[in-house]
């Protein structure tokens, strides 16, 4: 690991080219080979080394969470999460979003949830399922007020081995915005703001206790934050951080972390390719393969934050798009009626796990522990 | 009187057209054959029967064929050819220190991202009630043999996914599990979701279960998408249920209902795709299902290399091409009669695109009529990684359950390590177009394989 940040850091005057944010990146970068992953996330990476035990101690931790949500450090960790809440209310509200009450089931849910099942039940007859986004029910609020978020609790029957990620959980809560006749990258500028508020907010209310408590010491970011296209993330993350992954898949989790420790700033990785996400992402017209879409992720290996786009408006574009992940689209018959009604619907969004932001900013082994009632995959029963 | 008498005579003419289902597919299938199979095992290699043993009998190659064939087949226009002179017979010998015998000839392999003990795949077969009652023997007699298993489309919505939706019937996880669990270091199962599978996220389901996990981190499970099937190319899989099912399943399918029969017709959609879509369907896989092998199951369709060129270049694992002979338990006769072509034309479409450079990183295997050692080897010679097969493991299992299935895979077996030794090499990966020969000219051609008349031309 050692080498190839100092191998990143001869080559990097060389390719500055290659990057959108050249300026911003070279502030961001670390350079002096050590690396700042967080040692909690060290701490989850010693504790998975040996699954079987990480396996016993998560059944306890989750069957007898009362335990430990009653320790000081988890008192903190679960007043600063109401923090976050309140911040990102005071912050969305402030910039015109009306907040929204989000659905919690509907005959359709979000299917760009990587391999994870939907919980699906009898609705008078007809399946019904609980919402593992309601990213699909955006839309047309934002068209209807402008500027719109939920937050939203969502329920995902994560693949097992998610378990190790640190990530997932099988019951989570989101923000989930949407902003009506904007791009992504109007997207990405709310989110930087919202980030760098939110830290701060924290840091003024509970600067102190944090650095006490949990030793958590949390910068002063300034967006915008650089910004790398897939493309040359897949480029550089190949090329010159040694770690390889095939063009067109998603960037694997390793390789993420391998990019996010070298920067002490969130980045953004933007355009993915077509296919390693869902039917919603719109697809540039001009470049063919190509999503207007972002993620955002966290320093110091905490990994994704937010996940944003643009959405596709055009209704045989998107039946096209349903037809790839092998669905008849009559299932998703009001949304696209929907979308014919509103044509042309132009949106863009984002969404930010509020666990896995509580997770960074206290500096946590994993959002097991920034939930009071965790639920991960295949572990029951819990509380 | 006479409009009477006329309409009695075409009634019973009717009725007598009403047998031929079952009459025309024994006397056209080599039914019997692989029911001898199933009985006898290795044994039924050989032409002895209960009137003619060993030492009674005298044998030799038949010229004439039963019937006259509607297209050429492997059988009757591609031959085998073996050498005098074996080299790699040679070096067997330097390797064992002994003369070898076929049953030193390998068989194992890769196939589609699974290693198998022989390159012969159980493919998905799906919710129809013969192909339901058979899985389970098959899934053992195949998780034993080593070789893949597979399972269709339809099975979890028709039959239930963990719990029994009808009665006599499987579901889809004592298929599953009958195979996985008693698997030993060969093998993988693959599994086909129709659209109306996709309804209930069946792949999201099996990739989330509990039960499967150890299975998938050892990376025996494959997702198969199925673009169409031999028998019914362009048309989805079409079943009869019984009429207390239609309540559940109207939802989800077409049901044709007459009002009066106790069956009712259920069609399942063919589901559609382009290029655009496959290549993304591929990719959101991959992302969704990291840890999953992916088959493309496509009928005698005329766009086949171009499905074999997406399925390279965005990594998928195997691509079937069912040739019109591919079995069926329900398709329209018109569709079995004139949509598709030949399995050997798959066969061509598998030789050309080798030629074109896709290489062994994806499977290639024809499927359609497809049952004995000499269309392993065929296939094999032609580029094909192995071939698919169906019915004879149904009719293997009516004969006799589980053991049949293994006699019949035996029999296979043996058959292909005989003909692979006859032509003096010890591993599959050996036998090539060279192996091969057309009888007819213009097929040669289009194989690019010699034809059997072309003699060498020079000096002796």
């Amino acid at each position: 690991m050692k080498s190839s940040a100092i191998f990143f850091e001869k080559s990097l005057t060389a390719r500055h080219s290659v990057f959108i944010v050249s300026a911003s990146l070279n502030k961001g970068l670390f350079f002096d080979g050590s690396m700042p992953l967080h040692p909690a996330v060290k701490e989850l990476e010693n504790m998975i080394a040996d699954k079987e035990r990480y396996r016993k101690f998560l059944q306890e931790w989750l069957r007898y969470s009362w335990r430990w949500a009653r320790e000081d450090k988890y008192k903190l960790v679960f007043r600063i999460q109401a923090s976050i809440l309140h911040a990102i209310r005071e912050k969305l509200d402030s910039m015109g979003f009306v907040e929204v009450l989000p659905p919690i089931i509907g005959p359709v849910t979000d299917p760009g949830i990587r391999g994870a099942k939907q919980v699906t039940f009898d609705f008078y007859g007809h399946e019904y399922k609980v919402m593992s986004s309601a990213i699909l029910y955006k839309q047309y609020m934002a068209a209807s007020l402008g500027k719109i978020y939920f937050v939203s609790p969502n329920v995902r029957l994560e693949p097992l081995d998610s378990i190790y990620t640190g990530r997932h959980l099988v019951e989570f809560f989101q923000v989930d915005l949407e902003i009506y006749n904007a791009t992504y990258h109007d997207a990405m500028k709310v989110a930087e703001e919202l980030f760098c508020y939110v830290v701060k907010y924290v840091k003024d209310v509970h600067g102190k206790e944090l650095e006490e408590k949990l030793n958590r010491s949390l910068p002063d970011f300034k967006p915008p934050f650089p910004r790398y296209t897939y493309k040359d993330a897949h480029k550089i993350l190949c090329t010159e951080l040694n770690c390889k992954f095939e063009y067109g898949t998603e960037i694997p989790w390793e390789c993420e972390k391998v990019l996010s420790i070298h920067h002490d700033t969130p980045i953004f990785v933007t355009d993915y390719p077509r296919g390693a996400r869902g039917f919603y992402d719109r697809e540039d017209p001009t470049r063919p393969g190509i999503l207007l879409d972002f993620d955002m992720l966290y320093p110091e290996g905490f990994g994704e934050a937010i996940s944003g786009a643009e959405r596709e408006y055009e209704p045989a574009k998107v039946i096209q798009r349903m037809r790839e992940t092998g669905e008849d689209p009559n299932k998703y018959r009001w949304y696209l009626e929907m979308l014919k009604e509103l044509y042309p619907l132009k949106t863009a969004g984002f969404g930010i796990g509020v666990e896995r932001f509580t997770r960074y900013i206290c500096g946590l082994r994993a959002v097991w522990e920034s939930r009071p009632y965790p639920k991960v995959a295949g572990i029951a029963p819990t509380p | 009187m006479l409009f009477s008498l006329v309409g009695l005579h075409l009634r019973l003419l009717g009725k007598l057209r009403l047998l031929t289902g079952a009459k025309e597919f024994i006397k056209d299938y080599p039914v019997a054959e692989i029911a001898r199979r199933a009985l006898k095992g290795r044994d039924a290699i050989y032409p002895f029967g209960t009137l003619m043993e060993y030492g009674t009998a005298v044998l030799g190659s038949t010229v004439t064929l039963p019937r006259y064939p509607r297209f050429p087949s492997l059988d009757t226009t591609i031959i085998l050819l073996p050498p005098a002179f074996t080299p790699r017979r040679l070096d067997k010998m330097v390797d064992l220190l002994r003369e070898p015998t076929f049953e030193d000839v390998n068989l194992e392999c890769e196939l589609g991202g699974f290693k198998v003990s022989m390159p012969v795949v159980a493919g998905t077969m799906g919710s129809t009630a013969i192909a339901s009652k058979t899985s389970i023997p098959i899934a053992k007699a195949c998780a034993k043999m080593g070789i893949i298993y597979g399972i269709g489309e339809n099975v979890a919505t028709v039959r239930g996914y963990s719990k029994r939706l009808t009665r006599g019937h499987p579901c889809f996880k004592e298929r599953l599990m009958t195979y996985l669990t008693n698997i030993d270091k060969y093998g993988g199962v693959i599994i086909q979701q129709s659209v109306e599978d996709a309804y209930d996220e069946l792949w999201n389901k099996v990739y989330s279960d509990k039960d499967v996990e150890p299975y998938l981190d050892e990376g025996r499970i494959g997702f198969e998408i199925k673009i169409g099937q031999g028998a019914k190319p362009g048309l989805g899989g079409i079943i009869k249920i019984p009429r207390e099912q239609i309540e559940r399943l109207k939802q989800k399918y077409l049901i044709e209902d007459t009002g009066k029969e106790k069956y009712v017709t259920r069609y399942s959609v063919p589901g559609t795709y382009t290029e655009e879509i496959l290549r993304g369907m591929i990719r959101n896989m991959r992302t969704n299902y990291p840890r999953v092998r992916i088959w493309i199951k496509l009928g005698p369709f005329k766009d086949a290399m171009k499905v074999i060129k997406i399925a390279f270049e965005e990594g998928a694992h195997a691509v079937v091409i069912d040739g019109k002979e591919g079995g069926t338990a329900m398709a329209p006769c018109v569709a079995m009669q004139h949509l598709g072509y030949p399995t050997l034309v798959s066969l061509a479409f598998i030789r050309r695109a080798r030629i074109l450079g896709i290489d062994n990183k994806l499977s290639l295997l024809p499927a359609g009529r497809l049952y004995d050692g000499s269309h392993v080897v065929k296939s094999l010679a032609l580029g094909a990684s192995g071939i698919y097969m169906g019915r004879p493991l149904v009719i293997s299992a009516l004969v006799k359950g589980e053991q049949g299935v293994v006699n019949y895979l035996e029999s296979v077996k043996v058959e292909t390590q005989m003909l692979i030794s006859a032509l003096g090499k010890y591993d599959l990966h050996e036998v090539e177009p060279d192996d091969v020969a057309s009888l007819d000219l213009n097929i040669a051609r289009a194989l690019e394989i010699k034809w059997a008349f072309e003699l060498p031309q020079q000096d002796i």
